[in-house]
């Protein structure tokens, strides 16, 4: 397991974070995870899109919260070791953000 | 072909695919029941993996011939089928059609400037040639002299050859990359190759960490657990730098990573050898006639494998190979001066004053052979020829190898210098072992030759096997220009001491290719002078006419004839310098000075520039005019 479960520091938020938000995703509140919505054009894409990110997932041994109705997807990105964002969650948010826009 | 699936079934099928899932995978694992759990058995299957092909084949991004093409290229040895549970490969169809993209990209380009890049990247990472061998299916000996010769390829192995290159440069980014992570969660394949055979490919002192080590060497021969461990540290820096990561990534060296044992190991070999050849020395030193103890028999060749490479400075004085006459220093000039022996015999020497050639070869062989009555040499003797920061860099190379062994091919050597035989016993490895060698084995026999100098003549002997032109010319600093002489001799230089050569490397090697135009600015005809007020201010050098000036707008025709109004024009805000500046008519814009410089074309703050040179200006541009005048 990589050695990434560690909180992101300030300086490193700011560094990392503004890719992301440029993109979509969102900080949560009360609570230190990054959110966003996808939209897709029906369930199979949205599917096909959430079959992808799972089998990243698996490789890289961090999953997401994530909430599906039909061609909606919901992706919460958490770290549970440290109780908030971590590396691996802007890694997997990147990979996430590759992958839809291949998609769609 | 009508795909059988529902569309979601396509999208996860896709998905799969997509997520590095080789097609040969997914249908090996289609049949394998059991982790499946495939409820629909039989004609699930089969509709599976006809849609899957099928819609493999329909994919737009052409994943499908992505797939076939691959497989072609890089033949049956590149391992295609990891078993579906493995880690995915990373092989996205972008990814794969990019990789096309470059192969074929390459497959346009010169075939040997790109054997060039790829011998470079080999040697950059130390990737043993049989690794590209077992996983293109190339042949060896063919794809060897490819490399380091040109000789030509076919395409289709060429694209063989570069698939894996590209693939290789992935998969060890990746190995890079997943080296912070501790450890590898895919294994590329190249490097090591569990699936295949389990193998790791065979640990390999890379030139920087032997430069490292040597240095730790001459200052201690024996050195601690802490010492080593700290070499171990300098040399995986020094590894990773010499393959423009970051030292933090070590682990993905690989199995060329450094550790703690193989420095130890390098040490005990470097001390064994210079037992060896200490006692060689000793040997040989009590003279020829008198064959000393050991006395065993010898043959009549002493077999090349006899090593000793002769010598660090310190032994010189010891090897007096049985011409106690003709011993390097001082001595060696008379001596060999005369006495260069074009010896078809085996062995290659100059004959003392005394001594007939042969006979003394003879002897010589004796004693050689004598000395290694005792144990045999450690095989990386051969690697001791290490002192080669000793040898000034005007040194000719200096034979000073002892020459052992026959040596079927000997060349006829011309005489030699003499001159730097003294100090060179540290020679750099090269030579004239060389010559012999070349014939014969790879091995480097060191050249025991109390005269050496012949070798040096070693100049116009060519051998056909330069090590690695490619590799040295860009390589080679003003320091090796002599080594650069001598292909042959800078091979074998390689081959015997890895480390002579590669001492100079880390001043020369820039495996990024750097493509800096040097700051220099050569003289050529005058005339432009925005050119030459662009110049770095430190700089009085007359720049070239326009075409090598970024001005593209100066090449007013003639405007100016043979005025230059430089000076005067000067203090204005010389935007216009330009066109008035042209010395001459358009022919004077002879492209045959370069200038190089780096700043840019804007020609502001020439100012200060002018007014110096103004008088040098004219002198310079009067005698141009002249010469230029055609």
């Amino acid at each position: 397991m990589a050695g990434k479960a560690h909180r992101l520091s300030a300086e490193e938020r700011d560094q990392l974070l503004p890719n992301l938000r440029a993109v979509g995703w969102s900080e949560l509140e009360g609570r230190d995870a990054i959110f966003k919505q996808f939209h897709f054009k029906d369930f199979n894409r949205a599917f096909g899109f959430m079959t992808r990110v799972a089998l990243q997932a698996e490789k890289l041994d961090h999953h997401p919260e994530w909430f599906n109705v039909y061609n909606k997807v919901h992706i919460t990105l958490s770290t549970h070791e440290c109780a908030g964002l971590s590396e691996r969650d802007i890694n997997l948010a990147s990979f996430i953000e590759q992958v839809a826009v291949s998609m769609t | 072909m009508v795909s059988k699936l529902s569309q979601l079934q396509t999208e996860l099928l896709v998905a799969l695919l997509e997520s590095g899932l080789s097609k040969e995978a997914l249908i090996q694992a289609l049949g394998e029941p059991e982790p499946y759990l495939l409820a629909g058995d039989g004609s699930l299957d089969k509709g599976e993996s006809c849609g899957g092909r099928g819609e493999l084949a329909e994919l737009p991004n052409g994943l499908g011939e992505t797939r076939a093409s691959e497989d072609e290229t890089d033949d049956d040895g590149e391992d295609f089928t990891p078993p579906i549970l493995k880690e995915l490969e990373n092989l996205s169809p972008e990814e794969a059609a990019h990789q096309k993209a470059v192969v074929e990209s390459l497959l346009q380009e010169d075939p040997w400037r790109v054997a060039k890049m790829v011998k470079s990247y080999l040697q950059q990472h130390n990737i043993p040639q049989r690794e590209v061998v077992d996983t293109t299916g190339l042949n060896q000996s063919h794809l060897s002299q490819h490399l380091n010769k040109g000789t030509p390829m076919k395409t289709q192995k060429r694209a063989a050859l570069y698939t894996w290159y590209v693939r290789k440069q992935r998969e060890v980014a990746q190995q890079f990359t997943h080296a912070g992570q501790g450890g590898l969660m895919e294994e590329p394949m190249g490097d090591e190759l569990p699936t295949k055979k389990g193998r790791r490919n065979r640990f390999k002192w890379g030139p920087a960490s032997q430069q490292i080590l040597f240095q730790a060497y001459e200052r201690q021969k024996n050195p601690s657990k802490e010492e080593r461990e700290a070499l171990v540290e300098e040399c995986n820096r020094a590894e990773c730098i010499q393959r423009g990561v970051s030292p933090s990534q070590a682990q993905g060296l690989g199995s060329n990573l450094v550790t703690e044992v193989r420095v130890y190991n390098w040490f005990a070999n470097r001390r064994k050898e210079e037992a060896f050849r200490h006692k060689l020395a000793m040997d040989t030193y009590s003279g020829p006639p008198s064959g000393p103890g050991p006395g065993s028999a010898l043959p009549a060749h002493s077999s090349p494998g006899l090593p000793p490479s002769a010598l660090s400075p310190g032994k010189a004085h010891g090897v007096r190979y049985g011409q106690p006459a003709t011993s390097e220093g001082a001595e060696v000039p008379s001596s060999s001066g005369g006495s260069l022996v074009t010896v078809s015999a085996p062995l290659h020497q100059v004959s003392p004053t005394g001594l007939e050639p042969s006979h003394s070869l003879l002897n010589t062989e004796a004693k050689l052979v004598s000395a290694t009555g005792g144990p045999l040499p450690p095989v990386s003797t051969l690697t001791a020829l290490h002192s080669l920061d000793q040898t000034s860099p005007g040194l000719n190379q200096q034979p000073q190898n002892l020459i052992m062994a026959s040596l079927p091919g000997v060349m006829a050597i011309g005489p030699g210098e003499p001159a730097s035989l003294g100090s060179t016993f540290t020679n750099t490895g090269t030579s004239t072992l060389v010559i012999g060698l070349a014939s014969t084995q790879a091995q480097s026999v060191p050249v025991i030759n109390s005269m050496g100098s012949s070798l040096t003549t070693l100049q116009p002997v060519q051998f056909s096997q330069p090590l690695h032109p490619s590799y040295q010319q860009p390589l080679m600093s003003p320091v090796q220009s002599h080594m650069a002489q001598n292909p042959f001799m800078a091979t074998m230089a390689q081959l015997q001491s890895p480390h002579a050569l590669y001492s100079h490397k880390p001043e020369v090697a820039q495996y990024t290719h750097t493509g800096l135009l040097p700051q220099t600015m050569l003289i050529t005809d005058t005339g432009n002078l925005s050119a030459l007020a662009s110049l770095t201010p430190t700089k009085q050098v007359f720049a070239s006419d326009t075409e090598a000036s970024s001005e593209s707008g100066l090449h007013t025709p003639a405007s100016q004839a043979a005025t230059i109004h430089i000076p005067s024009q000067d203090s204005a805000g010389i935007q216009q310098l330009q066109p008035s500046h042209r010395l001459s008519a358009s022919p004077t814009v002879s492209s045959s000075s370069l200038v190089l410089y780096q700043s840019s074309e804007s020609t502001n703050g020439h100012s200060h520039l002018l007014p110096s040179n103004h008088s040098v200006i004219e002198t310079f541009i009067s005698t141009q005019m002249a010469s230029s005048s055609q």
